[in-house]
């Protein structure tokens, strides 16, 4: 097991359009460990495979305090049962330090597979529909920073090249 | 995904704790409060801040359900932060794992680790136990009805018709409303002017330059606020404009002026009085009336002064006086909760004195044949009807003058108003006139 690198935005990879998976082997087990590993130390609750730049259908997602309630998706898709808008304040480990009200449908039903292959067939709401859509949006290239306007999304953009000037040139 | 890392559990803590050792207010604490916050948590602060101080009642039962012994003084934080937790559990939609963490947490910025065990059982324990622990609480009434007692028993006896209305009513947020400045634009152009800028709004019931906000919004989305095209002031306060009867040429004296609505609303409405003098006890709230005059270019003499005494009196007497005196402000619980708290039952007999010592005092500067309007914003007949008969008993060239209206409740002195459900706050009001000739005069 071991803790990978987080890609942050504005990195172009966080754009890319990750792939289904085709069989659940021991390599996918090997990527989810290490995505749980990653998210737990970063702290996290929710990573997309895409932000380690692996761009494959997984997502990890543990919302307990415990660190004891994980939940996989691979190949995740879902369908809006309540379009009753929900506003939430998002965060995101590709975004680290900032917040913005992200406004979402409040009930899914998701289908997935687990870290077995097996199928998962569930309704979700409240946080745990938040953070299942917000990293289905990293598979597809998105981000929760394309949800809030321009002006704010480019102010978080300046602010996070400057950081990361300022990393480079420390390091 | 990540979640928001500022703890503002610690922070609504801090800010409530100062009112558990009954130092300041709930306005007052929040100010500074805001300032310390990040803008994107200011809304969910003051919604937990104000929230635990509405259900103050309930949270106060409930720990003390939950806890062996209560905290000591020095702890009243700690105190303040397990309210904040319990509220969030019951009022907020966060997710229960996420409030008892950030609570716990919380804990610790506050410098109280040693809580950290006793605020994460006590929460786990209401959140495995809460119907039992409601079931359990019923039968007491301050819990039932999530008031003090003393406050439940007054409300009982004075309003035997009313008292569970407005313990509901207390309980539920007053609408916004707009006080049009009718010297500058009429209500209608004003209405016409928020449907352009998309906020949705109607015109009061009773008061004529009034408008009711559908939602409440910030004041600077509001089209010329700091041009003075309109204030921020509720329905029943409103009522005062109209009842002092102001004409051109006279002199007014606003005894107790802060924050300045009424008596703004008066030289709004009448640009041609000779002279208007406001008098203010605390100098800080002065203030907040000379911000208003400036914003709304009118202009009065402001005073620093003890409306109970008259050394700051020349001796000139005014035409019109109006009286809107210290009161225990039980009429607008719903927008300051932190009075459940407060308020003590033995405070209403003080305030009583202090009221009837402040109009005894400005009737002595009313001329002859002038009007005094006395305001309160209490629901007690203790401050308000029973007040002002106890006033006429005393002095004799005081004449009752009944209130011909449409609003509130007519009581033997003056008329009542009770909150209203996305209407007017509580309120009383009584009108006297000074006979044109004392009574001593015409015996000499």
């Amino acid at each position: 097991m071991a803790i990978r690198d987080i890609l942050e935005f504005p990195d172009p990879r966080l754009r890319t359009v990750a792939k289904p998976v085709e069989v659940v082997d021991d390599q996918i087990r090997a990527l989810i460990d290490d995505m749980f590993e990653t998210m737990y130390d970063a702290p996290g609750i929710g990573l997309a495979a895409t932000q380690i730049d692996v761009h494959l259908r997984v997502l990890t997602i543990d919302l307990s305090d415990e660190h004891n309630e994980p939940l996989v998706l691979i190949n995740p898709e879902f369908e809006v049962l309540d379009e009753e808008p929900h506003k939430y304040q998002e965060g995101c480990l590709s975004v680290p330090g900032f917040f913005e009200d992200v406004v979402r449908p409040q009930k899914i039903r998701v289908q997935a597979l687990d870290r077995n292959g097996d199928t998962l067939d569930f309704i979700a709401d409240d946080l745990l529909a938040v953070c299942i859509q917000h990293e289905i949006d990293h598979l597809n290239g998105k981000l929760f920073v394309d949800h809030i306007s321009a002006l704010k999304r480019n102010r978080i953009r300046t602010k996070l090249e400057k950081k990361h000037r300022l990393e480079a040139a420390h390091a | 995904m990540t979640q928001t890392d500022t703890n503002l559990r610690a922070l609504a803590a801090s800010t409530l704790a100062p009112l558990l050792h009954h130092q300041g207010s709930l306005k007052s604490q929040m100010a500074s409060a805001l300032a310390q916050c990040e803008p994107r948590d200011r809304a969910l602060l003051q919604a937990i801040c104000y929230g635990v101080m509405r259900y103050q009642p309930q949270l106060a039962a409930l720990s003390k359900l939950l806890l062996k012994r209560p905290f000591k003084a020095r702890d009243l934080d700690v105190r303040a932060l397990l309210w904040v937790g319990l509220y969030q559990l019951e009022h907020l939609r966060v997710p229960p794992h996420a409030a008892i963490s950030e609570t716990v947490a919380a804990a610790e910025t506050l410098g109280k680790g040693w809580a950290k065990g006793l605020l994460n059982a006590v929460q786990r324990r209401y959140q495995r136990e809460r119907n039992t622990l409601y079931e359990q609480l019923q039968s007491e009434p301050s819990f039932r009805y999530n008031h003090p007692g003393w406050l439940i028993d007054k409300l009982q006896h004075n309003w035997p018709d009313h008292w569970q209305q407005i313990l509901e009513q207390n309980d539920h947020n007053g609408p916004m409303t707009l006080r049009v400045n009718v010297a500058r634009i009429s209500r209608d152009d004003y209405l016409q002017q928020l449907q352009e800028a998309g906020i949705a709004a109607r015109p009061c019931r009773f008061a004529k330059q009034g408008l009711t906000l559908a939602e409440p919004c910030d004041v600077s989305v509001l089209p010329g606020f700091d041009d003075g095209l309109v204030s921020v002031q509720d329905e029943a306060a409103q009522l005062a404009g109209e009842l002092l009867q102001l004409e051109p040429g006279q002199r007014l004296l606003d005894a107790c002026a802060a924050p300045g609505g009424k008596l703004c609303h008066a030289l709004e409405l009448q640009s041609g009085l000779a002279d208007t003098v406001a008098v203010e006890l605390d100098a800080g709230r002065a203030e907040r009336i000379e911000q208003n005059l400036e914003r709304l270019d009118l202009q009065a003499a402001l005073v620093i002064g003890d409306a109970s005494s008259d050394d700051w009196w020349d001796g000139t007497a005014f035409d019109r006086v109006l009286v809107d005196a210290p009161c225990s402000a039980t009429g607008v619980i719903r927008r300051n909760p932190d009075i459940k708290y407060l308020r003590r039952s033995e405070d209403i007999k003080a305030l009583a004195d202090l009221q009837l010592a402040v109009l005894s005092n400005s009737w002595r500067m009313l001329k002859p044949g002038g009007r005094l309007v006395y305001a309160t914003c209490s629901i007690f007949p203790q401050e308000n009807e029973r007040l002002v008969q106890r006033f006429l008993k005393q002095t004799d060239d005081a004449c009752h003058c009944p209130i011909e209206a449409d609003w509130g409740l007519p009581c033997d002195t003056g008329r009542q108003l009770l909150p209203q459900r996305d209407g007017h706050d509580g309120f009383y009001y009584a009108v006297l006139e000074k006979a044109k000739k004392s009574v001593t005069e015409q015996a000499d």
